[in-house]
């Protein structure tokens, strides 16, 4: 077995991962403040095309990845005037997103089909750090937005659990009735985090692109990360701190197949690899939602649930 | 300063019979002026790029015909979601049912097509495809029934393992569903006896008037059946229907399993009507996905899903056509679905409230 192969794999499964924390963290902050946005795989591709489309013209990746960012909070947008203020179906919102995303994302993409963009994020060097054997490419190899959503998922933690703005938003999601009562605007905190939580999904879908794909391929760029990220958000419990663990297992689990390919390890039929992930998702889903376990996964209890005033 | 007025939204007791109708149709128009505008602000012709949507997919006999063709599948997938939607379940796996639809009836046309005669097959070909689909579903709805299991995620994830199956009894050397000495890897055509021709020079099939009749059917079941009855009062209040005796987990299930089951058979109809064999191609075309646009913009009725999904057949049908007459990325159809459900949704709001604006002092006194 040729240990190189895996150890790369391991820094690409990081790079996996990178997307899957800032999607799942903009997941995560959504739902905390009580808002299901299954719209998540639309909002990637669409701030994945706009990214590559502004990166190409501009020469500039960060300023495709400013966009990116800016189309993720406008998709969001939607979600939340159509669930927030006008009290729509959030699950038939998010999937209404996910198709017009995906069609809006092959409209603008149409004339950029096939075409690989030429500056894109390079990995950070830490001179002769990066250069341990072993440990170098993993812990010091990776670009600068990998360290920036690891950072982002820590301040998350800190955030949501020891602020009171945090405190807040945790209420928000789990009774806004007594938010209301306090005098805070349920809709506002809402409106704001789905924004947010948006913003970082749309920072996702431009790392995806500018990092990883640097190609954009109709209909296949994205290929179901972005419901791999909302799984990610129930297997973490809506932690931040967990997220980063599970979105590192499940970029493995990723990335697993193209490895053992690489191995030539074929006792699973080459066709048959791609499902794994999905299926380890299932069971990993299926396994913390038994009765023992359910506890203490603590999702948000007014999730999906719109706040109406009046009702009480 | 704050606002001189808000925004107060009351429930209306009793929605007017006029705005039912008008709220879905202005719903449908306003997302038609923002694709316009969309259309223009990017650098395509709106009035050429409609014109020709419209001309393709429902006006001439053609478009039409094509349009009632692909409604048959769009119909399937709408009342597949739309039986689970209404009970509050969220199927939304529709698409990965929908593989195995086609999976279970190619194996069907494939094994028994030789042996039996064609009035048994056609049957036969869709009772084993609706099969299929139930089997993909049974997991997810067991476990949701059971633990408790978010039926969205599974359902959804279920897709992507369908996906990777149908591709694999494709591509693999000596599979029972590949064509054999072609070169490039395709699903090998079933006996003729399970596939059906289409009616005259058109691409519609007599399949299309059986899901006709099955959505009708259904309507008909939910409306005035004791079975949807319960299902009516496990949605409203699933506490409720506890005390009245109602087996909440029994009823999850076997709406679930028909949800798949529903689903299964629009892959089947494919089989023994426009495909005739396994092919590929259906991952890339989303008519599972589209069943639930088609499912929420009907609100789940499934008389209503019958114009929906015709609707929304038309609109592909048009939209992919554009490439050929105009310049127009042939995708406009599928954000233009997207769009339409998006509007609707907000139409909603002023179908169920009466939305006014009043005087902040009002509301204080």
């Amino acid at each position: 077995m040729n240990s190189n192969i895996w150890l790369l794999s391991f820094a690409d499964s990081v790079a996996i991962a990178t997307t899957l924390i800032l999607a799942a963290l903009g997941a995560l902050f959504t739902e905390r403040a009580g808002v299901l946005n299954l719209g998540i795989e639309g909002m990637l591709l669409t701030s994945a095309i706009t990214s590559f489309l502004v990166a190409d013209s501009t020469g500039s990746v960060w300023a495709g990845m400013l966009l990116g960012i800016v189309l993720g909070a406008v998709l969001a947008g939607i979600h939340a005037l159509l669930t927030v203020v006008l009290r729509a179906n959030q699950i038939v919102s998010g999937l209404a997103l996910v198709i017009f995303g995906t069609g809006l994302a092959n409209f603008l993409g149409k004339p950029a089909e096939g075409k690989t963009i030429k500056t894109t994020i390079e990995p950070l060097s830490f001179g002769p750090l990066s250069d341990i054997p072993g440990i170098g490419p993993v812990v010091f190899g990776q670009d600068p937005v990998t360290y920036a959503a690891l950072l982002i998922a820590v301040v998350a933690s800190w955030f949501l659990f020891r602020t009171r703005a945090g405190l807040e938003v945790r209420a928000t999601g789990d009774d806004p009735a007594t938010v209301d009562s306090q005098g805070l605007s349920v809709a506002t905190i809402r409106i704001r985090y789905t924004l947010l939580g948006g913003a970082l999904v749309g920072f996702g879908g431009a790392f995806h692109m500018l990092a990883q794909s640097a190609a954009w391929h109709l209909e296949a760029t994205t290929n179901g990360v972005g419901w791999i990220a909302l799984s990610l958000v129930v297997f973490a419990g809506w932690r931040p701190i967990r997220l980063i663990f599970g979105a590192i297992l499940f970029g493995f689990t990723l990335q697993l197949p193209f490895t053992l390919q690489a191995e030539q390890i074929t006792f699973i039929p080459s066709a048959l690899m791609p499902m794994l992930p999905y299926l380890a998702t299932l069971i990993a889903l299926i396994a913390l939602s038994r009765p023992s376990s359910r506890n203490i996964l603590g999702a948000p209890k007014a999730l999906g649930i719109p706040f109406v005033r009046d009702e009480r | 300063m704050p606002a001189p007025f808000r925004i107060v939204f009351e429930q209306r007791a009793e929605t007017p019979k006029y705005l039912s109708a008008l709220v879905p149709l202005i719903s449908v128009l306003a997302a038609l002026v923002a694709g316009a505008l969309f259309l223009t602000a990017t650098g395509y012709s709106a009035t050429d790029t409609y014109k020709n949507m419209l001309d393709d997919g429902f006006l001439t006999y053609r478009g039409i015909t094509e349009t009632l063709g692909l409604s048959t599948v769009l119909i399937c997938t709408g009342i597949a979601a739309a039986f689970s939607f209404q009970m509050n379940l969220y199927n939304i796996g529709g698409e990965g049912q929908l593989y195995l639809g086609m999976i279970g009836g190619a194996w069907a046309g494939l094994a028994l097509g030789p042996h039996l005669p064609s009035f048994v097959m056609i049957p036969l070909v869709l009772i084993i495809g609706s099969f299929a689909g139930a089997v993909w579903i049974f997991v997810p709805a067991f476990v949701r029934a059971r633990l408790g299991t978010s039926e969205i995620v599974t359902t959804l994830l279920l897709t992507y393992v369908a996906s990777s199956l149908l591709k694999h009894f494709i591509n693999t050397p000596d599979s029972f569903f590949r064509a054999k000495n072609v070169a490039f890897p395709q699903g090998r055509n079933v006996a003729d006896s399970a596939a059906l021709s289409p009616i005259g020079d058109t691409r519609l099939y007599p399949t299309f008037f059986v899901v006709v009749a099955l959505a009708l059917f259904l309507y008909w079941l939910v409306k005035k059946t004791e079975f949807g009855y319960r299902i009516q009062v496990i949605a409203d209040s699933p506490r409720a229907a506890h005390y009245a005796g109602v087996s909440a987990n029994r009823t999850t299930m076997s709406v679930m399993l028909l949800s798949g089951a529903l689903a299964g058979l629009g892959g089947a109809t494919l089989i023994v009507g426009p495909f005739a064999r396994l092919d590929q191609g259906i991952t890339l075309l989303g008519y599972g996905y589209a069943g639930i646009v088609v499912a929420a913009l009907a609100r789940n009725n499934f008389a209503g899903i019958i114009v929906s999904g015709i609707l929304f057949a038309g609109l592909r049908v048009g939209g992919e056509k554009l490439q050929i007459s105009t310049d127009t990325p042939k995708h406009i159809g599928v954000m233009m679905q997207g769009a339409i459900l998006l509007f609707a949704l907000g139409g909603e709001a002023f179908r169920r409230y009466k939305i006014r604006a009043v005087r902040m002092k009002a509301v204080a006194q």
